[in-house]
């Protein structure tokens, strides 16, 4: 029994120490250090008074016989839908209750000019046919492609989900690697919050390496105000915003009392 | 700077579409002396804001539009306040009502289905009928001017017997009736409930039962239907912000400043137009309103889910 126990042991500590070399190979192969490597011109995005949205220039270097292909994803969460359905049998109304869990607020995939079949794919793992793998939906026997599908078109409707096709630009070929850059469109509906940037290098239908930087949305100025009044003192917040309003309309009021223009 | 960020409804909106739309709304509530949140709700949904911060942020704005509207109908003598508390006392009961309701549904995901039926029945309700009276209206016009009173005086004796049976009868002096307070205290319950959910002041249903049922003077009605919505909307945005916390102010403060101008405007254009011919006007977009919302239950969805919760 001690010996089993032991070569058990044994076995299990070969297996660790060849998994954390592996993945430590796998991570030094994937990031900068390599010929693959990415750069954001800003880390982070302030969301301020007059935002509507922006773009961020991207660029970074990719091995000169491999294509680059960039994906934007944020925060995982549980997505609460409800499925239309006829009621009364004419009226189309929320019916059903469907969760997604561990779905991204935000899905934007970049890919240079091209067949579609090279950059984007469920055996890549790119695309939105890979991205509904990683998705469980409840209850179990919903169909998951149709609802996910849906839940895309939705998404695509306000830019939070995008494939953004031929976007990314190629530059000169320079010790192997070439330079390779892009425009990210960062719509206004994408909220605050932490985000990632993926270069994946792709060749022959694989993903050969990988590069990856932080995005931060942050609320500032007036929208930072508002939004942390709303949520963290709501009924001095009511006050206030009714108080505003009432001084508003006084003010007004006297604006046209004065100028003749009232009853 | 021609996009405005609203954090709560977390969307930019263009600040001269909503400048546009609070003048546009305040305008026609300048005329009618209604809150005109029956139009701008939908329109914010047409927009891209979510139905429910849509309604909300709205019941914010017109506490300032009424408020402007209620201050010039005072100086002049047009507020019945006895009339405009009862009323009033049933508004924040109902409108208390209201947000719980709209609480509830939220949890539930109902609330958008909620807030759509609400508004086509309303909508065909008061549009239909607003179109028939103006139209009556139009065509006693030609035979003679100035003869509204007469129109209700024919119903007047059923519906006064069976008004005088109610208890604590009460003589209204500024709207010359005598009816008993809990009529008005129950409109109000009434109007509260449908501001709550509906995110309007009631103002639309609010002139049409003082003049046809509690037959007061229509300056009078105007004046103190304003008063009534300042206090309920007072009530409702203030719940709306600490139950659903669905209050955008950036959005509320872009639609009062467009608004209050444009009922102050609204108010000196309606002196010089025929009412009558407003009205149909009015009606037939109210109608219009409803029709697309009606067409938005009935035909297929191009997308077959929804976000639960209202956003």
């Amino acid at each position: 029994m001690r010996t089993k126990e032991n070569t058990m042991h044994k076995i299990f500590h070969v297996f660790l120490t060849i998994m954390l070399a592996s993945f430590t190979w796998l991570g030094s192969s994937g990031a900068a250090e390599g010929p693959l490597t990415l750069d954001l011109a800003s880390s982070t995005i302030q969301i301020s008074t007059f935002y509507n949205g922006t773009t961020l220039d991207v660029s970074g270097t990719v091995p000169a016989d491999m294509d680059v292909v960039l994906q934007v994803s944020g925060p995982k969460k549980d997505v609460h839908l409800k499925e239309k359905g006829k009621v009364a049998g004419f009226l189309w109304m929320n019916k059903t209750d469907i969760s997604l869990e561990n779905t991204p607020a935000v899905y934007m995939v970049y890919t240079p000019n091209g067949p579609t079949k090279n950059f984007i794919g469920r055996n890549l793992g790119i695309g939105y046919k890979a991205l509904v793998k990683d998705i469980t939906i409840i209850p179990e026997s919903a169909d998951k492609d149709f609802i996910f599908g849906e839940y895309v078109k939705l998404m695509e409707e306000s830019g939070v989900y995008a494939i953004h096709e031929g976007t990314i630009s190629y530059g000169q070929v320079a010790n192997e690697t070439k330079t390779f850059k892009a425009t990210l469109t960062i719509p206004s509906k994408m909220s605050a919050g932490a985000y990632t940037v993926e270069a994946l290098a792709v060749q022959n239908g694989a993903v050969l390496g990988q590069a990856r930087k932080n995005l931060d949305l942050e609320l500032s100025g007036l929208p930072k105000t508002i939004a942390n009044l709303a949520y963290h003192h709501s009924l001095m917040f009511g006050f206030m915003a009714v108080f505003i309003a009432i001084a508003v309309g006084l003010f007004i009021g006297i604006i046209f009392k004065g100028g003749g223009g009232a009853h | 700077m021609i996009y405005m960020y609203l954090p709560i409804a977390g969307n930019s909106v263009n600040i001269f579409l909503i400048l546009g739309l609070g003048g546009f709304v305040g305008l026609l509530s300048g005329i009618f002396g209604v809150g005109g949140g029956f139009l701008m709700t939908p329109l914010l949904m047409m927009f891209g804001i979510p139905p429910t911060v849509a309604a909300a942020s709205d019941s914010n704005q017109i506490v300032g539009a009424s408020t402007s509207g209620t201050l010039a109908h005072m100086r002049l003598g047009n507020v019945d306040i006895p009339m405009g508390v009862m009323l009033l006392i049933g508004g924040v009961a109902g409108g208390t009502v209201g947000v719980q309701i709209i609480k509830l549904l939220k949890a539930m995901g109902n609330a958008d289905f909620l807030i759509a039926i609400t508004y086509v029945i309303m909508l065909g309700g008061v549009g239909g009928y607003m179109f028939w009276e103006s139209l009556q209206g139009l065509k006693k016009d030609k035979n003679k001017s100035g003869s509204d009173e007469e129109s209700a005086a024919t119903s007047e004796t059923t519906k006064k017997s069976f008004l005088q049976k109610l208890p604590l009868q009460y003589k209204f002096v500024k709207s010359g009736c005598e009816v008993s307070m809990i009529l008005p205290f129950l409109v109000g319950i009434l109007v509260g409930i449908l501001a709550a959910i509906m995110g309007v002041g009631g103002g639309f249903i609010m002139v049409p039962v003082m003049v046809y049922l509690l037959r007061m003077p229509m300056h009078v009605v105007v004046g103190t239907s304003l008063f009534q919505i300042l206090f309920t909307c007072i009530n409702v945005t203030v719940m709306q912000a600490y139950s659903n916390k669905t209050v955008d102010f950036i959005l509320a403060v872009l639609l009062l400043l467009g608004s209050t101008i444009g009922a102050q405007v609204g108010t000196a254009v309606s002196k010089r137009l025929k009412a009558d011919q407003l009205k149909i006007m009015l009606a037939s977009l109210v109608l219009l309103v409803c029709a697309k919302m009606t067409a938005g239950l009935l035909m297929t969805p191009a997308i077959m889910v929804a976000l639960k919760g209202g956003h």
